[in-house]
């Protein structure tokens, strides 16, 4: 009995009713005036020509780079598809993908995992929590060229103080950039690092806007810590956790320097995913129609996985 | 009492998300394609005025003095010279989009086979009327020997030599001393002497091959050159499938099984390089000019070893001749010539301040107290810089194609694949020799 009380409870917490509330749609949409629809228009259309000027211009031009055989300075000569083939039929491609994809998927929920421990961890009352809390932005606000080289010092070398530290204890000299292996652990963890306090600050914000009378409401009903917490916390922060996880996946799949500045991409290409993949194609292999092609099918990819995640936040919405 | 709705959730409509999710996701296509820096006129920017990039080369001193040799020229008809920096980072794109846009330079320094590249692409004007002005003041003459031919191609001059990027082996004289072992003569005696170093706790063929680090990818050439072997045969076509390249593969491997070369290397950049030459765990390995300033040990313990010998009498290293070019696209194609000239004529100030960290091609220079006083310097010109060629090897003339081999990810790979032991020599080979030969058909 108590658990259907506490289950009814929690459903009127999911949806964001209090004890005592109606329960009724909230923030229904007005139709905006014509004058309204006016003015936004003008407010809106100078941003949009300059997006489309930013943006529109370079993926033209990309488009013809991708589809000719030329090199920076010259288009070259009509190829079709050519390129895409060429890429699509390069086992260094798919390597790469795997990689990005192992990459996006370990950035993505380690960071979010992190971020949400911390950002729980932060809600509570813990002594000197502001101090905490800005330490712990520290590696998202240092630039990424310190944090590498500062990464790079800690497990570069077989006297590196982390290997040093894995000899002292007994459990050998591990080799974090030279074993490809290891290296695309380092590079995923050292991602993870640099991204949970972007992932702590969308929680948290998502956090603070939970009316905690939902919780005290769940308690009287009897639920427990871990149904407050997957039932009232997670869907309630869902939206936020969504948005996260889609702009999380674009900065990883686009993540060229976190990647670059510590391993170049190796050792024998174990840590390379597309986009340094697309760079040294075009930059070092001087390939410049399959490089841009590597990054078409990128942006591509990027816009379905975008589109498909947003479906699930209306959907959230929805429910 | 309802849930007040967050800031991100109320502010979000699917319009406005879908356009920055696609602008953002667009970066990577940007990034790919977008063009570098470009200023002001193409070769010239007030009227007559010849534009001169230059690239970073040493410390900051150094682009100072090349600005005020630069900004000193006083043409023919009052003609003068601008200087700008170019930064390394993505330097090839910044000069293809400046070139493409008529806003480059009219004469550069730039990367070591970028006049090739430029030159394929119709941009180069040919240097042979400043090589006649060269014979005419007779500073022709006073080039090292061998440093010239590599730029000349069928069509002329496509660029005029500055300075020389040498590889040499550096050791450490007391590692050695420590470990009770003679300088390398020979391939066999490297062996001997890297295991008698890893005993001291020292390697013996330091190199790496990590983020932006080429050394390691030198010292594989290096090698194969020293052994009569190269990336190209002597008709400039590819051939690394050949016996001398195999047989030096398979010595470096069989350093690398024996652990003479550090397991870490792989991913070691420049600076974990110099430390480890810094730390004493470097005992000889194949480095640049002026390791002790690079590394800061000037203690004289740091020496230039002896150039070694491979198994069939081969004596020889790799330079990369750095260089000057002209571009079509000047104000003046005489005012360029003519600031070239000028330019390598008070080249000397810049190794009389001590700011170059590279070989002179000028033997005046070499002979210069500024230069001569370090016995390293002068015993890489003696010994080394007659046995040095071209990442062109066994090929005589600079292309185009080098600059798809070096920092390519063909030669990148390789590299990592043998200092990590991961395949055998023959393998090894044939993979790179198959991604070279993908990218130079494009």
């Amino acid at each position: 009995m108590a658990l259907i009380t506490a289950q009814s409870g929690l459903s009127r917490a999911r949806r964001g009713v209090a004890p005592g509330g109606a329960g009724g749609p909230a923030n229904r949409k007005s139709k905006l005036s014509a004058q309204t629809s006016r003015t936004f228009f003008w407010l809106l259309l100078p941003s949009v020509v300059l997006l489309v000027l930013i943006h529109g211009y370079p993926l033209i031009h990309a488009g013809v780079q991708a589809t000719h055989d030329g090199s920076l300075i010259q288009t070259g000569n009509f190829v079709g598809g050519e390129n895409f083939a060429t890429v699509l039929s390069s086992p260094a491609f798919w390597k790469a993908a795997q990689f990005t994809l192992m990459f996006t998927i370990v950035g993505v929920f380690g960071s979010w995992l992190v971020g949400l421990g911390l950002a729980l961890l932060l809600r509570t009352k813990i002594p000197a929590g502001g101090t905490f809390k800005v330490l712990l932005l520290l590696p998202w606000v240092v630039p990424i060229v310190v944090s590498s080289t500062a990464w790079n010092w800690l497990v570069a070398t077989p006297d590196s103080l982390i290997p040093s530290l894995f000899r002292n204890l007994g459990l050998g000299t591990p080799l974090f950039l030279a074993d490809p292996n290891l290296a695309a652990i380092t590079v995923m963890v050292f991602k993870v690092w640099v991204s949970f306090p972007f992932m702590m600050m969308m929680i948290s914000a998502a956090l603070a806007s939970v009316d905690t009378t939902v919780y005290e409401a769940a308690s009287m009903d009897g639920a427990t810590r871990w149904q407050q917490f997957s039932q009232i916390t997670l869907p309630l922060i869902a939206r936020s956790t969504y948005i996260s996880w889609i702009l999380m996946t674009i900065f990883c799949v686009n993540d060229f320097p976190t990647i670059y500045l510590l391993t170049g991409g190796g050792p024998v290409s174990a840590t390379t995913s597309l986009v340094v993949l697309a760079y040294r194609t075009v930059f070092q292999d001087f390939a410049t129609g399959p490089g841009v092609a590597i990054a078409f099918l990128m942006t591509m990819t990027l816009v379905v996985i975008s589109v498909l995640l947003y479906r699930q936040i209306r959907k959230s919405s929805v429910e | 009492m309802s849930t007040k709705p967050s800031i991100a959730s109320s502010a979000f409509s699917r319009r406005g998300f879908l356009g920055f999710a696609a602008a953002a996701a667009s970066v990577p296509l940007l990034a790919a394609c977008g063009g570098g820096s470009a200023s002001q006129g193409g070769g010239g920017g007030a009227a007559g005025t010849i534009k001169f990039w230059d690239m970073p080369w040493a410390t900051p001193a150094y682009n100072d003095a090349a600005k005020k040799i630069a900004e000193g020229f006083s043409g023919a008809n009052g003609g003068k010279a601008s200087y700008q920096i170019i930064q390394w980072n993505n330097f090839y794109q910044t000069f293809s989009s400046a070139i493409a846009s008529k806003t480059g330079p009219a004469v550069s320094t730039g990367g070591g086979f970028q006049a090739f590249q430029f030159e394929q692409q119709g941009q180069i004007a040919y240097a042979d009327k400043v090589i006649d002005k060269l014979k005419a003041n007779g500073q022709f003459d006073d080039f090292l020997p061998g440093v010239l031919d590599p730029f000349k191609s069928d069509k002329g001059y496509v660029a005029v030599p500055w300075q020389l990027d040498m590889r040499v082996f550096w050791y450490r004289k007391s590692l050695f001393e420590k470990a009770g072992v003679g300088l390398p003569t020979d391939w066999p005696s490297l062996l001997e002497a890297g295991k008698a170093l890893k005993k001291v706790g020292a390697f013996g063929f330091t190199t790496g091959a990590g983020a932006g680090n080429n050394y390691g990818n030198h010292s594989m050439i290096m090698m194969m050159v020293n052994n009569g072997g190269g990336v190209w045969n002597k008709d400039g076509e590819l051939d690394l499938m050949n016996d001398r390249n195999v047989e030096a593969m398979e010595f470096v491997l069989e350093l690398v099984s024996n652990g003479i070369v550090d397991p870490a290397a792989v991913s070691y950049t420049t600076d974990n390089m110099s430390a480890q030459w810094k730390d004493g765990k470097a005992g000889y390995g194949l480095f640049q000019v002026n390791v002790p300033q690079r590394v800061g040990d000037t203690s004289g313990d740091l020496l230039v070893a002896d150039p070694i010998t491979g198994p069939h009498g081969d004596k020889a290293t790799i330079v990369f001749p750095n260089n000057i070019m002209m571009y079509t696209n000047t104000p003046s194609q005489e005012a360029s010539e003519d600031f070239l000239v000028y330019y390598l004529g008070q080249l000397k100030e810049l190794w009389k301040q001590k700011l170059m960290s590279a070989l002179p091609v000028f033997k005046s220079i070499t002979e210069m107290p500024e230069f001569a006083d370090d016995p390293n310097n002068v015993k890489i010109v003696k010994d080394w810089q007659p046995i040095a060629k071209t990442f062109a090897a066994q090929g005589k003339t600079l292309n185009a194609n080098l600059a798809a081999l070096d920092g390519g990810q063909a030669l990148n790979q390789f590299s990592q694949t043998i200092l990590t032991g991961k395949a055998d020599a023959k393998t090894a080979l044939q993979t790179f020799q198959s991604g070279l030969e993908s990218v130079l058909k494009k």
